[in-house]
């Protein structure tokens, strides 16, 4: 095998300018799809992060029928109290789970008492929250870092509008289930900065001051978002959730209870689908450049190499191993474009990571693009490109492999 | 017993829609340690009958002997097999591997071809480029020496198998005289020393003028055999 290796490389190095510019297309065709595919997998980490960690976390619990109804904060699509006990004994039995915020949504009206709008905000139990949603307290740009009885967040396009800042007394007014109407004044502790997504222009008040608004006695909650110790076990978490929650059943027979993941609440999951789709076709573009760049100088080599073909065949070199000649020799060049390749794609890499790259998503300026080359895309590319070469070296090797001996050693 | 038997050895062959006899009918047999010459003028059928003694080719008809093997019923893959530990080649053209050095390309047949350790390959190759007078150029590249040097190469080439068959075709076309010479000299002391048979193809009066027999070919036909 050594030795085949040896005279592939030698017939390699023959034609220097020829395998130069083929392995530079395959080197430069890796370090396309490196940088992309770091590029856009930083970016939709970056931004899943984002998503999760400011106020969606990675699953969230409600009751069932409550999620098709979302944009109306139904307030009689709560958990009870008894629903409450059995989701979080199921919760607490599962040591993936880091932390979990019961939160009770709602709309209502926010008033400066000069102007009056609308408001939709969140009753939660701040430690929890902060735990479950690890962004939230570097959400808030103004104020204190701290949610109290009494206090409420503003979102900062709401508190812009209405001019309010922090330190000021509002007011703000709801409907409960049962349609009546109750107030409550609050003094703004924090202006908060949106996120992208559902609920990222949200506010925020304590939990005891969200029932006492709502005017509800027994402890009922709207939602309840999880984050789980490892994001990379979600599916297999949230299934696993989802056949202990499907367990639990309502009047009519059904699951009491939804269950959804992250992706199935966020938009943002469609483009990081995108984005997935992209990474493929690039994947692609990068196999077909392969393939075609191997297999034209391959078949220039059996096609230069005729005499030589016969020779070795007339001596007695059996067809599988004038196969295994050339097929090692496209091989090689595959190989030393992959890993010149590597090389290079992991020093842009990191030249753009050092680059210190922000980008704007939504309102959400400024975000850090933290570029990072895994391993296994580095072994994922490198193995797409070898078996790529291997593949177009095929048929020009097996060509050779059948060549006739007396034929090959007239070829002029 | 002879290394070589033909019987009633026929080649035809179909260009377009004529068929060529390239052989018609030939019976002869080369003895082991043989020095023989097969002449004639061009498409007498000279290359055919080399090719069909290097299991290169089969026969349309008849039957050929090489080491007792009937090399007709060889497929591709058993007649590579037999030329790699029985038949070795010279070329006119040398058809050395540019890129591999004259030890090398001497090293090659035992290295992919035999697969022999490689103490004793390299004790066959040094000994053979020695034989040759080639030890010194061990390391240049065929294209860093000269005809007479690169069909000395190949001669070791050849050797390097220790076959008990040596078909050389036209191996002297492409040399001057003295090198001419001097390559027939290292080619019938090999014959004494290992007692290789050495069959050629060709038109070169020298040849001719140093082989123990030869056959002469017209029109696909032995037309006679000189001792």
């Amino acid at each position: 095998m050594l030795d085949l290796l040896k005279i592939a490389i030698r017939n390699l190095l023959r034609y220097k300018r020829r395998t130069l510019l083929t392995a530079s297309l395959v080197t430069l065709g890796v370090v396309f799809v490196l940088v992309f595919i770091s590029v856009s997998a930083s970016f939709k980490h970056m931004m899943i992060g984002q998503i999760t960690d400011s106020f969606l976390g990675h699953i969230q619990i409600h009751k069932k029928g409550y999620v098709a109804s979302i944009d109306n904060l139904p307030l009689t699509l709560s958990l009870s109290p008894k629903a409450l006990a059995r989701i979080e004994t199921a919760l607490k039995e599962r040591p993936e789970i880091e932390a979990y915020s019961k939160r009770i949504k709602f709309a209502g009206m926010f008033s400066n008492f000069v102007e009056t709008t609308n408001i939709r905000l969140n009753g939660v139990f701040p430690e929890d929250e902060i735990k479950t949603s690890p962004l939230f307290l570097s959400r808030i740009k103004q104020g204190d870092k701290a949610l109290r009885i009494g206090e409420i967040i503003l979102p900062e396009l709401l508190a812009k509008g209405m001019k309010v800042k922090v330190g000021d007394t509002v007011v703000v007014i709801a409907t409960n289930k049962d349609g009546s109407v109750n107030g409550k004044q609050f003094q703004v502790s924090g202006i908060l900065e949106s996120a992208t997504g559902p609920g990222g222009r949200d506010g925020y008040i304590h939990f005891e001051d969200a029932r006492e608004v709502l005017r509800m006695e027994a402890v009922e909650v709207s939602e309840i978002a999880l984050r789980l110790k490892d994001f990379g076990k979600l599916h297999r978490v949230s299934n696993g959730l989802q056949a202990s929650l499907d367990q639990e059943l309502n009047k009519q027979g059904k699951p009491a209870f939804e269950l959804h993941t992250w992706e199935k609440l966020s938009p943002f999951f469609n483009i990081a689908r995108m984005i997935d789709v992209m990474t493929f076709f690039v994947k692609l573009m990068l196999m077909a450049i392969v393939l075609i760049s191997i297999m034209n100088v391959m078949v220039m080599a059996v096609y230069e190499r005729i005499r030589e073909i016969g020779t070795i065949a007339a001596i007695g070199t059996l067809p599988e191993k004038i196969l295994a000649m050339f097929l090692i020799e496209g091989l090689s060049l595959g190989f030393f474009g992959a890993v010149m390749g590597n090389i290079l794609g992991a020093a842009i890499i990191a030249g753009l990571d050092m680059a210190q790259l922000t980008f704007d998503f939504g309102r959400q300026k400024g975000l850090l693009l933290s570029l990072s080359l895994p391993l296994q895309d580095i072994l994922l590319i490198s193995t797409i490109v070898i078996v790529i070469s291997a593949l177009a070296s095929l048929q020009p090797a097996y060509k050779a492999s059948k060549m006739n001996a007396i034929d090959a050693l007239r070829h002029v | 017993m002879s290394l070589i038997a033909a019987q009633k050895l026929s080649k035809t062959y179909r260009m377009g829609d004529t068929e060529v006899e390239a052989l018609k009918q030939v019976d002869f047999e080369i003895e082991p340690a043989s020095f023989v010459s097969f002449v004639g003028p061009s498409g007498s059928g000279k290359t055919t009958l080399l090719n069909l003694m290097g299991c290169l080719d089969k026969p349309t008809s008849g039957h050929l002997k090489v080491d007792g093997t009937d090399v007709s019923r060889l497929d591709t893959r058993q007649a590579a097999a037999f030329r790699g530990n029985t038949i070795g080649f010279i070329f006119q053209d040398f058809n050395l591997m540019p890129v591999l050095t004259v030890y090398e390309n001497v090293a090659y047949p035992l290295v992919l071809v035999q697969k022999t350790g490689a103490k004793e390959r390299e004790q066959r190759v040094l000994n053979l480029l020695d034989a040759v007078g080639m030890a010194d150029q061990k390391d240049k590249y065929p294209d860093q020496i000269s005809g007479g040097q690169k069909q000395r190469v190949a001669i070791a080439r050849a050797l390097v198998t220790h076959p008990k068959l040596v078909l050389a075709d036209e191996p002297t076309a492409n040399l001057d005289h003295k090198t001419a010479y001097r390559v027939i000299n290292i080619m019938k002391k090999i014959k004494h020393e290992l007692g290789t048979t050495f069959i050629f193809s060709t038109h070169d009066p020298k040849i001719v003028g140093e082989a123990e027999i030869i056959y002469t070919l017209e029109d696909g036909t032995l037309a006679k055999g000189q001792g």
